[in-house]
């Protein structure tokens, strides 16, 4: 197989250039005081730490996690009977039903929290309807919008969890004298853990750091870490904090998939 | 061992619109070890799940100890099952597996203790308590099966080709083991396998079936010995069947001769199917009032030969433990009693 591995350069390349090098200067960016104005010769410093504890700072990692987590919770909420109920399919259509769940998934999601954005003005297409909503700039939009946009990606993982789960287990656990809600958490919930694990990261990670949805549907109003970072590097121009906080937050995505990692060493929920 | 436990009463079940079981009745008595014999697609695994209520039956009754079963779901019922992949759970391990039906029950937790180990005792796995499942072999995985299965201590044990997986040696020494234990526990066992060495070792009861109905009931000597039809007789065992006529009572005619039996009861001249066992034949030199033929093949199995003669184009079994040579002439030789005599069924040989 040696031969094949020529193949993977222009994939190490990429890696290489729009990876590696970039997160290499974000982390120089966030210990020194190189910025637009100053290419030159530069001196490490840790003075941007203290732009972490600037009220909009705190506020916004406070909304990331209320929002991400309540997002989590809800599309758990919602996700794990639609992917009991997938699961338990019988008819050929399983695979179209699922295909259904993911289709979303294959348009824009900025075309997605857009289109969101126009039916919670007052004013939209919802009045032709009788309805009228006035929700942009609150949690409902914020969370509605989040649930929508990630609701696949905790179906998914525990949907691909009980599919694969031996059905003779449910019988056996009837067999024994479990009723069904014990039969459920006595046997099929533990046993799809690993799908929620993966799913509720697979969900926390994007929501926690969205930053179109909140500014879209938030407006303005409602400021995650994401738009905080975004702020830094283009209005106020303090590429160095943004740099801090881009990396402080790399660093908890990088302890989530460990966690990942630790409940589904197959992999087999990440599709 | 009189009192009947369960009792199965014009049982009906489809899927689809194709009739997999065909108004079956049939019981079981209490401290019985009986088996469903037949090959798969027999409907005898759809039955075991129609006892154990993971099946609902479209017409008939299932009485178990008196009482219809019909609104009684699976966990209700007296009855634990040893499924045929085990389906034990991956997440728990040894001692909690069978532990899981005494949790359910909200046993305090010495009562557990003491009865998961007498159980543990009891398939010879003492010691493997915090073992994950996963890290068993399928033999031991068997066990734990079954004792997460009888430590609930049901009335009735079901068990699913529990001994499919397992090669030949274990598997034999498990036949023993569930015989020894079911005499023990005194609980009745309803086995089911497509094995029929397997149903006759271990069974007080064989009931063979095929196409969703039962052809013979009865001891695995009767069975063996006695079968009712071709489909009994060429699935229990080896054996050669011949088209014959029962020309009067103990008076049976095949391959041109007449020769005495031991059975009566059918119409003058009724064409039957004859039965005799490869091992019930004896070869001798070739004489004028019996059947005459050629060895046409012999094969050494260990035991015996398995010698194939062929008489006016048909092919005979017999199992011998003195050799002969391929282009032999010999006769075939049984006692009357050793000639079994079967209504016609209209089937082809199967």
């Amino acid at each position: 197989m040696k031969h094949l591995r020529k193949l993977s350069y222009p994939y190490l390349v990429w890696m290489v250039l729009l990876v590696f090098v970039p997160t290499l200067l974000v982390l120089l960016l966030s210990v020194s005081d190189l910025d637009v104005f100053n290419a030159g010769p530069f001196r490490l410093t840790f003075e941007w730490i203290e732009f972490l504890g600037k009220p909009k700072v705190t506020n916004a990692v406070r909304n990331s996690i209320y929002y991400s987590f309540l997002a989590t919770f809800f599309s758990f909420l919602i996700g794990y009977p639609v992917a009991y109920y997938l699961a338990s399919l019988k008819t050929r259509f399983k695979t179209f039903y699922v295909t259904l769940l993911i289709i979303p998934i294959w348009s824009n999601m900025l075309l997605r929290i857009i289109a969101w954005e126009k039916l919670f003005f007052p004013i939209s297409i919802l009045n032709m309807f009788g309805i009228s909503f006035d929700l942009i700039g609150t949690d409902y939009a914020i969370l509605i919008g989040m649930v929508s946009m990630y609701l696949p990606f905790m179906v998914l993982p525990i949907y691909s969890v009980l599919e694969k789960m031996d059905r003779s287990l449910v019988d056996a656990a009837k067999d024994l004298g479990a009723n069904d809600f014990q039969t459920f958490y006595k046997v099929i919930f533990p046993l799809s853990i690993s799908g929620v694990v993966s799913g509720t990261i697979m969900t926390l990670l994007p929501a926690m750091t969205a930053f179109a949805l909140p500014e879209r549907l938030g407006a303005g109003k409602i400021q995650l870490i994401g738009n905080v970072i975004e702020d830094y590097f283009l209005k106020t121009n303090n590429i160095n904090a943004g740099s801090l906080i881009s990396i402080l937050l790399m660093v908890v995505i990088v302890f989530m998939f460990i966690a990942i990692l630790r409940f589904d060493k197959e992999g087999e929920t990440l599709i | 061992m009189d009192k009947v436990l369960v009792e199965l009463k014009n049982i009906k079940k489809s899927y689809d619109d194709t009739e997999v079981i065909h108004n079956l009745s049939l019981y079981i008595k209490e401290n019985e070890f009986l088996t469903l014999l037949g090959p798969s697609g027999c409907g005898k695994t759809t039955l075991l799940r129609i006892i154990g209520g993971f099946e609902t039956h479209d017409d008939g009754q299932v009485i178990f100890d008196g009482q219809d079963m019909k609104d009684t779901p699976a966990y209700q019922r007296e009855i634990n099952t040893v499924f045929q992949n085990y389906a034990l759970f991956p997440h728990l391990n040894v001692f909690d597996n069978v532990a899981f039906g005494l949790r359910i029950k909200k046993l305090d937790k010495d009562t557990i203790d003491t009865k998961v180990k007498n159980a543990l005792r009891l398939v010879k796995l003492e010691g493997y308590e915090q073992r994950p499942v996963s890290k068993m072999s399928g033999g031991q995985q068997q066990r734990v099966a079954i004792a997460r299965a009888i430590v609930n201590e049901p009335k009735l044990l079901l068990l699913d080709e529990p001994l499919g997986s397992l090669d030949l040696k274990l598997r034999q020494d498990m036949q023993y083991e569930l015989k020894e234990m079911q005499e023990s526990l005194g609980i009745s066992f309803i086995f089911v396998t497509h094995d029929q060495e397997e149903a006759l070792t271990m069974s007080d009861t064989v009931v063979v079936m095929k196409d969703g109905v039962i052809q013979q009931i009865g001891r695995p000597e009767d069975i063996y010995n006695e079968p009712k039809n071709r489909f009994t007789a060429s699935f229990i065992g080896e054996s050669n069947i011949v088209e014959g006529v029962m020309k009067e009572d103990y008076l049976v005619h095949f391959e041109g001769l007449d020769f005495t039996c031991v059975d009566k009861g059918f119409a003058k001249n009724e064409p039957i199917d004859i039965v005799i066992r490869p091992e019930d034949i004896v070869l001798a030199a070739p004489a004028d009032d019996r059947i005459n033929g050629v060895v046409d093949d012999i094969i050494f199995k260990g035991v015996h030969y398995e010698i194939i003669v062929l008489v006016n184009g048909r092919e005979y079994i017999i199992h011998s433990t003195d050799p002969v040579n391929v282009g032999d002439e010999v006769s075939l030789n049984f006692d009357p009693d050793e000639i079994h005599v079967m209504k016609r069924t209209d089937e082809a040989s199967s």
